[in-house]
This record gives C-alpha cells, sequence and structure tokens, in this order.
C-alpha cells in the first residue's frame, strides 16, 4: 500500500498539472496564442516552422455568402480558429467521381456544399469555441499520409504528441486514428497511443482510448511497438523550438509526417493530456522535475539532453559502442585509501577542473594524515604570483618529493580562491561501478558543498550528462 | 437557544430556514470542490450542482420527507435530461443554429415538465404536482448547461456528466439535510469559515485524485 503511494508520486495527476506546470509557466498571452490557430500558424511561420497551407479562411456572414466553394481543393481541412480538443473539425479526402461540389469523408459518407455551409456557420456562430464567442473558420491543406504509417493509421493522420517543458522535450507518443475515432486522433475518441523512446524515436508501449493497454492494432496482428519514426531529431527540434516561439513554458506538440515535406507542426496546446503516461507506462512528475531548473543553450541542446535522459534504449547503445557510463553532475562515489579505508560520499563532477581534488580532513580519515602532517611543516611560500608559481613548484618538488612515500607529487593550483600548493596523493574511488585509480591533490573543502571534485581527467569512462 | 447572530437574524425578521439555507451554501460548495479535486468527480462545475442541491432541499420542504426530495427531485431531473436528449436527436436533422435550437429544447423540456406533473396529480403523487416553480425553472435551466456539453463533447460525456451531477446533488442534499449539521451552523454559525480553511487547502492540493488512481492503477504498478 505504501509502497503503491511512494509509486503514484511519480505520476502527474490534473490537479499538480493545473497548479504547478501550467498556472505558473503558460501565462495568459501564451495560452491565448495556443487557443488561437490562425495566429499561432502565423507565428510558427514566421519562426521558419514549417505548417500545413492555408487555404482560405472565413470571417463573417459575407465572407460564406461570397466564397466560391469549387475552387476548394479535392482534400482539405475545415477547422474553427478557436476550437477546443478538436472539436469542429471536418476533414474531407477527395472529391466525389463526376461531382462538382460533393467530398468525401474518412468514413465514405458524403460532404455537400450545403453541409460544409452549415458547418461553417455554426463555427462563426461560435457553436466550438471555447466560450461561444463567435469564431472564424478556416480551410487549410491535408497532412499527405506517409508510407511509414499507412498500415497504422485507419484514414486519419497519425501525429507526435511531444511535451517540451524548461526547452527539453520530455515524453512523447505517437496517436493513431482508429475506426472508431472518425479519423481524429485524439484519446478521448477512441485513437491509439504508442509511447516512444526519446532517443530513438521508436514505439514501445501503446494504450486505446483512455487507459486500455494493447500491443496490436484492434483486429490485426500488425505490432505497435518497434514503429520508427522518421526524421526524429527534426520533430524533437521543432518541439522545442515552438516552446521557445511561443512561450509556453509547459507545450504540448502536435507534430504530423508530411509524405513529401517531412515534419509539419499542426498545433500548440497549452493544457496537454495525461494519458501520455500510460502510453509510455511511465509517470510524467519525474521526468518534469528532471529537467527543472537545467540552462539549456539550444534546441539542439535541449534534444541532447532528452535522449540522455529518457532514451532508455539509446543509453545502453551507447554505452556498448563506446564503453562509456552516463553520469550527473553530482554522483554517489566510493574513496578507497590506504590500508582498503573506505569512505562514501557525493562528489561533484566538474568538467571545468583538470584533476580531482579531495578535502583534507577527509584524507586524514582514509588514513593519510601522514603525509598531511609531513607537508604541512614543509615550508612554503606565503604569497605566490602567476609568474614565479611554476618555478617555486619545481623548487619544492626537487626538495621534497620522495622523502615521504605516500608524496607523490606537489602541484600549485590555480582556482577561484587564489593560487594555492597541495600535495597529491594516490587515491581510487569507485563511482557507477567503475574503479578509477587516480593522483588527487589535497585541499581545505569543509566550507563547500562537496568534499570531493571529480576532474575530467579521471572522466575518460564517463559520459556527463548536464 | 441559537447563537447570538443567528438569533439576531431572525428578530430582524430574516426566516431561520433562510438563514439556514445562506449559511448551508458555503458547506455545499466545499463538497462540490472536494468532490471535483480529491475524488476526481466533474459533474457541470460548481454553479449547476450547488442550485440542484438547493432545488432538492426546497422540494424537500414541500414534499414533507427527505425520502420525498430525491425521489421527486430526481424524477424531474431525470425527466429533463431524457428530453433533452430525445429533443436534441429529434432536432439534429433540421440543422438550426446553436441559440434557436437550445431554446426550442427548453420549450420542450418545459412543456414535459408540467405533462409530468400533472401525471403525477392524476395517480395521486400530490407531492409530485404541488411542487413550486422555483425547483422546477432550476431543473430547466440545466437542460441548457447539458446541450452545450452534447455539442461540445458528444452525447455520452453528456449523459455521464448528468448522472455525476445527480450523484454529487444526492449527496450534497443528503449532508445539507443531515440534523446535526443545520444544529450545529445554526449554533456555532463561523463554522462556514472552517469551509473557507478547507478549501484553501483544496485549492494547493497538487496529490492524485481518486478516479485518476483507478486510471493509472495499471501504471502505479508498473513504475
Amino acid at each position: 500500500m505504501f509502497k503503491a503511494y511512494q509509486k503514484s508520486k511519480t505520476i502527474l495527476g490534473m490537479n499538480s498539472r493545473n497548479l504547478t506546470f501550467i498556472r505558473p509557466n503558460n501565462l495568459k498571452r501564451a495560452k491565448r496564442l495556443a487557443d488561437n490557430k490562425l495566429k499561432s500558424k502565423r507565428l510558427l511561420k514566421k519562426n521558419g516552422i514549417p505548417v500545413p497551407g492555408l487555404i482560405a479562411k472565413i470571417k463573417t456572414r459575407q465572407d460564406l455568402d461570397n466564397f466560391d466553394f469549387s475552387k476548394l481543393p479535392s482534400s482539405f481541412v475545415l477547422k474553427p480558429n478557436m476550437g477546443l480538443g478538436g472539436d469542429g473539425i471536418l476533414v474531407v479526402y477527395g472529391r466525389k467521381k463526376n461531382c462538382q461540389n460533393i467530398w468525401v469523408k474518412a468514413d465514405r459518407s458524403l460532404v455537400t456544399e450545403d453541409d460544409l455551409r452549415n458547418q461553417i456557420r455554426n463555427i462563426l456562430e461560435g457553436s466550438f469555441s471555447r466560450t461561444s464567442i463567435p469564431d472564424i473558420a478556416f480551410f487549410e491543406e491535408r497532412v499527405k499520409l506517409s508510407r511509414v504509417f499507412k498500415p497504422y493509421s485507419y484514414k486519419g493522420i497519425p501525429d507526435v504528441r511531444v511535451i517540451v517543458y524548461n526547452n527539453v522535450p520530455v515524453m512523447a507518443m505517437l496517436r493513431l486514428s482508429t475506426k472508431g475515432s472518425e479519423g481524429k486522433a485524439n484519446l478521448q475518441l477512441g485513437g491509439i497511443g504508442c509511447g516512444i523512446d526519446m532517443a530513438t524515436g521508436t514505439t514501445t508501449s501503446a494504450v486505446q482510448g483512455k487507459s486500455k493497454l494493447i500491443e496490436c492494432i484492434p483486429g490485426t496482428r500488425l505490432s505497435l511497438s518497434g514503429i520508427r519514426i522518421p526524421r526524429w531529431q527534426e520533430i524533437l527540434e521543432l518541439a522545442v523550438k515552438a516552446q521557445q516561439v511561443s512561450g509556453l513554458g509547459f507545450l504540448g506538440a502536435d507534430v504530423a509526417y508530411d509524405r513529401d515535406d517531412g515534419p509539419v507542426f499542426l498545433e500548440l496546446n497549452a493544457r496537454p493530456g495525461l494519458s501520455i503516461q500510460i502510453a509510455n507506462m511511465e509517470g510524467l512528475l519525474t521526468r518534469l522535475k528532471r529537467v527543472e531548473g537545467l540552462k539549456v543553450k539550444s534546441a539542439k541542446h535541449g534534444v541532447k539532453l532528452a535522449k540522455n535522459l529518457f532514451g532508455g534504449e539509446i543509453e545502453e547503445e551507447l554505452e556498448d559502442i563506446s564503453g562509456k557510463k552516463v553520469i550527473g553532475v553530482v554522483e554517489k562515489i566510493k574513496l578507497i585509501g590506504k590500508n582498503g579505508a573506505e569512505k562514501e560520499v557525493e562528489a561533484k563532477i566538474d568538467t571545468g577542473a583538470y584533476s580531482t581534488s579531495v578535502d583534507i580532513e577527509l584524507a586524514r580519515e582514509l588514513g593519510f594524515e601522514g603525509v598531511i602532517d609531513y607537508f604541512d611543516k614543509i615550508k612554503k611560500p606565503k604569497e605566490i604570483t602567476k609568474k614565479d608559481g611554476k618555478n617555486i613548484m619545481e623548487d619544492l618538488r626537487a626538495k621534497y618529493l620522495h622523502k615521504n612515500k605516500d608524496l607523490l607529487d606537489i602541484d600549485v593550483v590555480y582556482s577561484s580562491s587564489g593560487i594555492t600548493v597541495r600535495p597529491k596523493v594516490k587515491i581510487s574511488f569507485v563511482m557507477d561501478n567503475e574503479t578509477v585509480i587516480t593522483r588527487a591533490n589535497l585541499t581545505e573543502r569543509a566550507d563547500l558543498k562537496y568534499p570531493v571534485i571529480i576532474g575530467r581527467r579521471d572522466l575518460k569512462k564517463f559520459l556527463v550528462e548536464v | 437557544m441559537y447563537s447570538a447572530f443567528v438569533e439576531y437574524a431572525v428578530s430582524q425578521g430574516v426566516p431561520l430556514g433562510t438563514v439556514t439555507l445562506i449559511l448551508m451554501l458555503p458547506i455545499v460548495v466545499l463538497i462540490i470542490a472536494f468532490f471535483r479535486q480529491v475524488v476526481g468527480i466533474k459533474a457541470f462545475g460548481i454553479y449547476t450542482p450547488a442550485l440542484i442541491i438547493f432545488a432538492f432541499l426546497a422540494i424537500k420542504a414541500e414534499a414533507g420527507s427527505f425520502w420525498g426530495g430525491i425521489r421527486y427531485g430526481t424524477a424531474i431531473f431525470g425527466t429533463v435530461i431524457a428530453v433533452g436528449t430525445l429533443a436534441r436527436i429529434f432536432l439534429r436533422r433540421f440543422r438550426l443554429l446553436y441559440l434557436p435550437r437550445v431554446a426550442i429544447v427548453i420549450s420542450i423540456v418545459s412543456l414535459s415538465t408540467l405533462l409530468m406533473l400533472i401525471l403525477g396529480g392524476m395517480f395521486q403523487r400530490t407531492g409530485l404536482a404541488s411542487v413550486s416553480i422555483f425547483p422546477i425553472l432550476i431543473m430547466i435551466t440545466l437542460v441548457e448547461k447539458f446541450v452545450t456539453v452534447q455539442i461540445e463533447k458528444g452525447g455520452k460525456a453528456a449523459v455521464y456528466l448528468s448522472l455525476e451531477t445527480l450523484f454529487i446533488s444526492i449527496v450534497g442534499y443528503s449532508i445539507a439535510s443531515w440534523a446535526l449539521l443545520i444544529f450545529y451552523l445554526q449554533q456555532y454559525p463561523w463554522l462556514v469559515f472552517v469551509a473557507i480553511v478547507i478549501n484553501i487547502f483544496l485549492g494547493k492540493w497538487t496529490g492524485l485524485r481518486l478516479s485518476e488512481v483507478i486510471r493509472f492503477k495499471k501504471l502505479i504498478k508498473n513504475v
């Protein structure tokens, strides 16, 4: 029972989504932008993000009366500008043979010009908008189904939903439409959502509707895992860019894949749903907390982080290829000193430092008190300038090295706190099951948060994710 | 007998029943908020269920018994939803615009309610026939909410939300009819401020809702 409660803390619920993530991160202006499809389309396009082409928009009854329906292409999508959750969207796939203004929908039912007019009138009245205020209707080009997805999709166009937080794509799912969902990929309408491995863009587990786990497309033996999404890197980058452009701190980005044009951005979503967690069989809350406060420099950097942090498979793949282990900025290590003395501490991984340094007090506990006391007695110049640092070091080395068997070396270290002379000793540590033998310099670190920093000389077997 | 505040209100001519009902309102909305945030039952927002609870209470006052309130209240509620659904299905083929369509649905629902009251009288259900206009009007306004949800989220969601609303209304009604609670509210009217404090906690609550625990059951097991 208690364990289940602990586990449930990894999951993002409605209350937490609204209060912790949407409220502080999605400001009113950004939310209004996401709710306004035409406006967000324009903004995305201006910033170099590909979107489906706009065919025509109808703002008023007069526009509708003057509109020439015969000019519409044979396939298009009719949308309300402020529609909610896929409501009021009408998709047609082609003209009926030998008929001027009759189109065919996904379920083969026919749509006449009168049907379109009525739908547009309802849109203009605001029947589908969030607050029932008058709305604008627009026609846009239909995304063409790619060969990759053809076997999996029933009439509709699949799209990839990516949750982006703090410029890192945190979780993603592939949404497929089914017979029941009327060619729309909305999960509430009975669509399928497949979890995606962030590193490789390959689908893993799948859910249909709100919570039913499935393995194959219903009624077939087509497996839903292992679908490789083409141009995955680009899709993730588009999602992060859309976040930067839109200002939505907590974004659900919908990206589709066009047969000819590749990734196209469909929609910004300020209130993304929670089913993505079931599709991925993982909680969002832990992932969101993981990326909170990270400094992300660019879209590429954000995507790289996501692949390292949340890509289950690639991490192992990477370790297999290069033998490197992926570690964080702070890691638990076990220090092994003289005569097998052991000590477990938290170390800061600092690629900015060249060598590893250990706190003097800690070194005493590890059996180095002899060398520390010896080093304390050595006469050292009080003031060292950058110029004579090298000479002093040579001088000290010549005089005192080899007089104590634990004193491996003497170093002059230039750090933010000044220039200091430090003794070096042989010490080994175990990090992530990997043993490293190193020459660590000893220094006063009692006031600092971590008693050990590991420098880049000792990180050859590791890959640091920031 | 009552707290000084309630005594004073009554001595100034405010009926005791009114004072009690008004003091009950913060409790009722707290119950609805609790159901939304902790249990995860949505219903039609907060306003509609609160009104329906008061409609139930008004029916109880006229029918004279707790079960009378539930019986007649549920009967009127059910009629409104059932007729609303049928009317919408019937009107779909005419392709009307939103407001005129809702207007027709409301008209049909009111006439059906009247018919039901007459039928109730014919079958000697005098309690039903004598229900005053106030609760009936409230129930009829439910139709607009119902039709809006039908259009936006589909018929199934609308029926589901109606059942949730009915459920919350019956629970809220039962609590609001609880003699002990009424007694305490009359004795200690400041209890309504406790309700506000609880609401602050609910407003900061970020845990999973009960409905989400059920929805994510497999996921919780798998993590």
